[in-house]
């Protein structure tokens, strides 16, 4: 009976997906210039987004350790990524960006860069064994920087990539660096990443690693006397979100037609910052992996609509002044919803379909309960 | 040799800025844990206060220091109000990492307010200098307000190491800061007590936004940002919490820094100084003076 | 709840009345229509003196040529108005920005203001068939390539040469870089003038950099520079960076010789801190576009007249390569007749045409870049009325 009801929850769940795939897919690609000029680049953009909160949910909250640094795998992945194809480029492999070679070219960046990454985080699991809570924080903190730091040194790394040109915080040539037509023709490529990153995630913490990890969170001294290998663990799951950050960075790679090391800052304009990736997953719900997918969309579109919304326009001057910085009204949002929902927006429950029938009872009791708590209150 | 007591100098006068800024870093999270990523903020809060404050002293015919006095106001206002609209709400409801992201949010709103004030703009303000000019001693050249720096971030933190061990609200500071809910017990107000907290730490950011300016004469909205993370690095490596501990951290980083640009890479110094804190904190895992705490089970 | 309520109100209250200030004003129309131009910079965050500055200079020449007739097209006059966006100093809000311009059917886009930012949008700007023109934007390889992309600035290999041949000019022998790795502009500049030291035969004694553009102390570099006896020193670096922080600091640690900066270093007189010896500044020169001294041409003294009339303040380049890049576009307008991006390309990409612009009087090179002199400017600290002065020196050209 039970194993049934699973059963039919994968299928439900595999069918919205292929379903929502598809039509994203149908609209997209036949959509006029509006769609290819601002949606096709907005859902890249929410693909890397996805996964990069997705993968750092699995350190900060299915094992419960705050890691500030999570860009610098990204922007690991988004170097190798990015000179592993300008390499194969160069060498003639493919001319344009299409046809097997380059599809083999593009499989090859997405793996390498999530591998060279996944090194990385295994050396930054080390440290997270000796470590926790603000001091592991800052070794992260500090592991980003470094990393930034050192590809501003590298003269591979810099100008036209391959050691052409000295070194500089600025790669202004890439092998993948799709342009608007082609994000629309590759759409698929980051959609069905972001399906197979987020299906492996799950699978990740639905295994027995990911009952190991909720334990280490929940007591890591009770789980280690009941034979669970910490350190192990510990390091594994470091490098399990390092490697599905790598793969983000391949997919930024190929939205961005240059990279900047200022991207994978610490803090810098953007939204996509180790910081600000910390904050994707505490808002989406510690714990919950759809949770991380829902804050993620959300977020970019606070943060895209604050800027581009045609009713932005529509306010009054007054507001329209605050607008005009874009980070004032982010942030001023952000405070709120963390005011109002501590917990994050999920919690660390998980999306889905099957639950909808039960979201009255769960919506009726959230109510009550908050007027129960008013009326003892008084 | 002039080159290795040059290197020492200029460590030490970075490092004495960093060691000011962490020791009101060290106090806030000393008590309620949270690191108050606004705190680098509050520094360009107080040097953006001493900017326009002290013309105006100056044209009242006092000297241009006395500004810190008023900018301290500004800055503990500004470090209570945080605290009691956004910090405290949150607190309340949510867990550690609610509070430490709005405190993120809060160091973006500082910046950005700051830039969206018109008097203030996104234009660097240069304010004048004060403490007089370097001076050259045998091939080695020493400003005035190196030396007035260290001096003043030994005296803030003996006087605070006394405030918190002797006076009845510092008492109250550690009995908070060792068990919030036994110290409700013992009839401490603790939100008295954490506001009060961090009055005192934005207060002393705005000293440390005076002797930051008074050897590096720019002002501008995002300076905090880069000013906190080094303070905060400073804090956590020489063992947060402890206030010789974020002097002495804040010390090694400047030395470390200008070590690094003197002999090695002078680009790769950011590098150096985390392997530096990664290196401390692999061996002594609470930082250097801090104290290792065993876990309860 | 109630409380919580009530700190919200108080925030967004304190945010809004900080914020509020005087909306757009209305002009006056007899134009028969609007050409809409895009401008993309970053306006917030930690970049943003640069954006607000081009944005100055933008908005200062839309008013200038809308007072003056507007942009005369073969049907008639058109008022010009300008879109902008933030990018905020980053890539991918940058590429956001420029496709929503592209979406509302712009095709003439200013932007962005550094090299990171605008490399984002260069393909993209190619490809939508947009004409692109950065007033800022240094790094060479932003052109090439690209037909629909133009800058108002030097390109960082010839402002490097030009330093160079001034070193080689004076006869120094022995100079020395320091510069910021992890900027574009700073590390382009010092790859331009170290590989032109080495052809014109002058050694590099020493080579320091620092991490950040904001990085505070040059001590420990300016020292090495003393111990390996340089006896010129290539700066490029910001204005904000020179005045408070390298010069005194350079000259602290004893460092008497020349320090040689590039166009960041302009106005570098606004941002002296009162109160330090400023007679540290002088032998402090840099390579610029243009000097209302030498009056290399008269747009650019009306519009040195002008800004400070307008804002109160002295214009910088960001200003001035702002306004000409609306002036660049006008012309090219004017002289094909029409707005759209496939015309306009057209007219700019003839290397014929000689613009008359605030930063000097060139035509663009075939990669879309201006093929300017370069003007050898420099700091003087005059005793008797306690001042520093810029002084033009002489005009720069590449052997």
């Amino acid at each position: 009976m039970k194993k049934n009801s699973i059963g039919k929850r994968y299928l439900a769940n595999f069918i919205a997906t292929a379903a929502f795939f598809v039509i994203t897919l149908a609209v997209c690609s036949n959509g006029g210039s509006r769609m290819k000029l601002s949606i096709v680049p907005s859902i890249w953009q929410c693909c890397y987004l996805i996964i990069m909160a997705a993968s750092l949910n699995l350190v900060l909250g299915f094992l419960g350790q705050l890691s500030l640094g999570h860009c610098g795998f990204m922007a690991v992945g988004a170097y190798s990524a990015a000179l592993i194809s300008l390499a194969f480029e160069r060498a003639g492999v493919y001319e344009e960006k299409s046809g097997a070679a380059f599809m083999l070219v593009l499989l090859l960046s997405i793996v390498a860069a999530g591998v060279f990454a996944a090194v990385l985080g295994l050396l930054v699991g080390i440290p997270a064994l000796r470590l926790k809570g603000d001091y592991l924080a800052i070794i992260t903190l500090g592991f980003g920087m470094i990393i930034v730091n050192v590809i501003n040194n590298i003269p591979f790394c810099g100008q036209q990539g391959l050691g052409q040109g000295a070194a500089s915080s600025a790669l202004y040539a890439t092998g993948l660096g799709f342009s608007n037509d082609e994000k629309v023709k590759y759409l698929w490529v980051a959609l069905l990443t972001v399906v197979i990153c987020l299906t492996l995630m799950f699978m990740f913490v639905r295994s027995k690693y990911g009952r190991a990890i909720r334990s280490i969170r929940d007591n890591e001294i009770a789980s280690s006397s009941s034979g669970v290998n910490v350190s192990y663990y510990k390091v594994l799951t470091f490098s399990v979100s390092a490697f599905f950050a790598g793969v983000t960075g391949a997919l930024y790679a190929c939205s961005n037609a240059a990279l900047a090391t200022t991207s994978f800052a610490f803090t810098n304009g953007s939204i996509l910052n180790s910081v600000f990736i910390v904050v994707m997953v505490v808002v989406g719900g510690m714990g919950s992996l759809t949770g991380s997918v829902i804050a993620a969309v959300v977020m970019f579109f606070l943060n895209y609509t604050i800027k581009n919304g045609a009713w932005v326009s529509a306010l009054p001057s007054f507001l329209q002044n605050v607008f005009t910085y874009p980070m004032l009204v982010y942030s001023i949002a952000l405070i709120i919803v963390i005011m109002f929902r501590p917990k994050g927006i999920m919690g660390s429950r998980e999306f889905a379909l099957c639950d909808i029938p039960k979201w009255k009872g769960w919506i009726s009791r959230y109510f009550s309960s908050h007027k129960v708590g008013k009326e003892e209150k008084a | 040799m002039v080159t290795f007591i040059q290197f020492l100098i200029t460590g030490l006068r970075l490092g004495s800025v960093y060691a000011l800024i962490a020791l009101g870093y060290t106090m806030v999270y000393g008590i309620i844990k949270l690191i108050n990523f606004a705190h680098g903020d509050f520094i360009m809060v107080g040097a953006y206060s001493l900017f326009f404050l002290i013309p105006v002293l100056i044209g009242l015919g006092m000297p241009g220091w006395v500004a810190v006095v008023p900018a301290c106001i500004i800055c503990a206002c500004v470090g209570m109000l945080v605290e009691l609209i956004a910090y405290r709400p949150v607190r309340k409801k949510g867990n550690k990492l609610t509070s430490l992201i709005t405190a993120i949010a809060m160091s973006f709103v500082l910046e950005n307010l700051a830039q969206a004030i018109p008097m203030i703009g996104p234009d660097p303000k240069i304010p004048r200098t004060l403490f007089g000019n370097t001076r050259m001693i045998g091939g080695v050249s020493i400003s005035d307000a190196t030396i007035l720096t260290i001096v003043v971030s030994a005296i803030i933190m003996v006087a605070l190491y006394f405030f918190t061990q002797k006076s009845r609200i510092g008492r109250a500071m550690r009995c908070v800061s060792e068990d919030k809910e036994a110290a409700i017990l013992m009839g401490v107000n603790v939100n008295h007590t954490i506001i009060i907290t961090f009055g005192i730490g934005a207060g002393l950011a705005a000293v440390a936004a005076l002797m930051y300016i008074a050897q590096y004469p720019k002002v501008f909205t995002t300076m905090g940002a880069t000013l906190g993370i080094y303070a905060f690095v400073a804090a956590v490596l020489g063992g947060i919490g402890s206030l010789p501990g974020a002097m002495l951290g804040g010390l090694l980083i400047g030395i470390v820094q200008s070590g690094t640009n003197a002999y090695i890479s002078s680009s790769m110094s950011d590098t150096f100084v985390y392997l530096l804190l990664i290196a401390v904190l692999l061996i002594r895992p609470a930082g250097i003076l801090g104290k290792n705490v065993g876990e309860k089970v | 709840m109630k409380k919580r309520i009530i700190s919200l109100i108080l925030t967004l209250g304190m945010v809004m009345g900080m914020t509020a200030y005087a909306g757009a004003e209305e002009a006056d129309t007899e134009f028969v229509g609007t050409i809409t131009l895009g401008m993309i910079g970053p306006m917030t965050g930690s970049l943003a003196v640069y954006g607000t500055h081009v944005s100055n200079g933008v908005l200062m020449a839309i008013d200038e040529i809308n007072a003056a007739g507007g942009v005369v097209l073969s049907d008639g006059a058109y008022e010009l108005a300008v879109t902008s966006k933030d990018d905020q100093g980053d890539a991918t809000e940058c590429l956001n920005s420029m496709n929503a311009l592209i979406a509302d059917g712009i095709e003439l886009v200013i932007g962005s203001a550094t090299s990171g930012c605008t490399s984002s949008i260069t393909s993209t700007a190619n490809s939508e068939g947009v004409v692109l023109i950065t007033p800022s934007g240094t790094a060479d390889a932003l052109t090439t390539e690209m037909d629909y992309v133009f800058r108002a600035c030097f390109k960082d290999s010839f402002q490097g040469e030009l330093a160079a041949q001034y070193a080689a000019d004076e006869g120094y022998t022995k100079v020395g870089i320091v510069y910021c790795s992890a900027d574009t502009y700073s590390a382009g500049l010092r790859d331009s003038f170290s590989a032109a030291c080495e052809e014109l035969g002058i050694e590099i004694v020493a080579e320091e950099s620092v991490a950040t553009m904001t990085e505070v102390d040059y001590t420990n570099q300016f020292n090495k520079m003393v111990s390996a006896e340089a006896e010129l020193v290539f700066v490029p670096f910001y204005y904000d960076v020179t005045g408070p922080y390298l010069v005194p600091q350079a000259r602290s640690v004893g460092f008497d010789g020349v320090l040689l900066g590039a166009d960041g270093v302009d106005n570098t007189e606004t941002t002296i801190s009162e109160g330090t010896d400023l007679s540290v500044f002088n032998d402090f020169l840099f390579v610029n576009h243009y000097s209302t001294e030498l009056a290399t041409s008269d747009v650019s003294v009306s519009f040195v007249e002008n800004y400070e009339a307008t804002y109160g303040e002295t214009p910088n380049n960001f200003d001035a390569l702002g306004y000409d890049c609306v002036l660049i576009l006008k012309q090219a307008m004017e002289s094909c007749g029409a707005s759209d991006a496939e015309s306009v390309q057209a007219a700019l990409a003839d290397t014929s045409v000689v613009y008359e612009v605030a930063t000097g009087t060139f035509s663009f090179d075939e990669t879309g870049t201006p093929v300017k002199t370069g003007v050898l400017m420099g700091y003087e600290y005059n005793e008797g009325d306690e001042e520093v002065t810029k002084i033009a020196v002489r005009t720069l050209t590449v052997e």
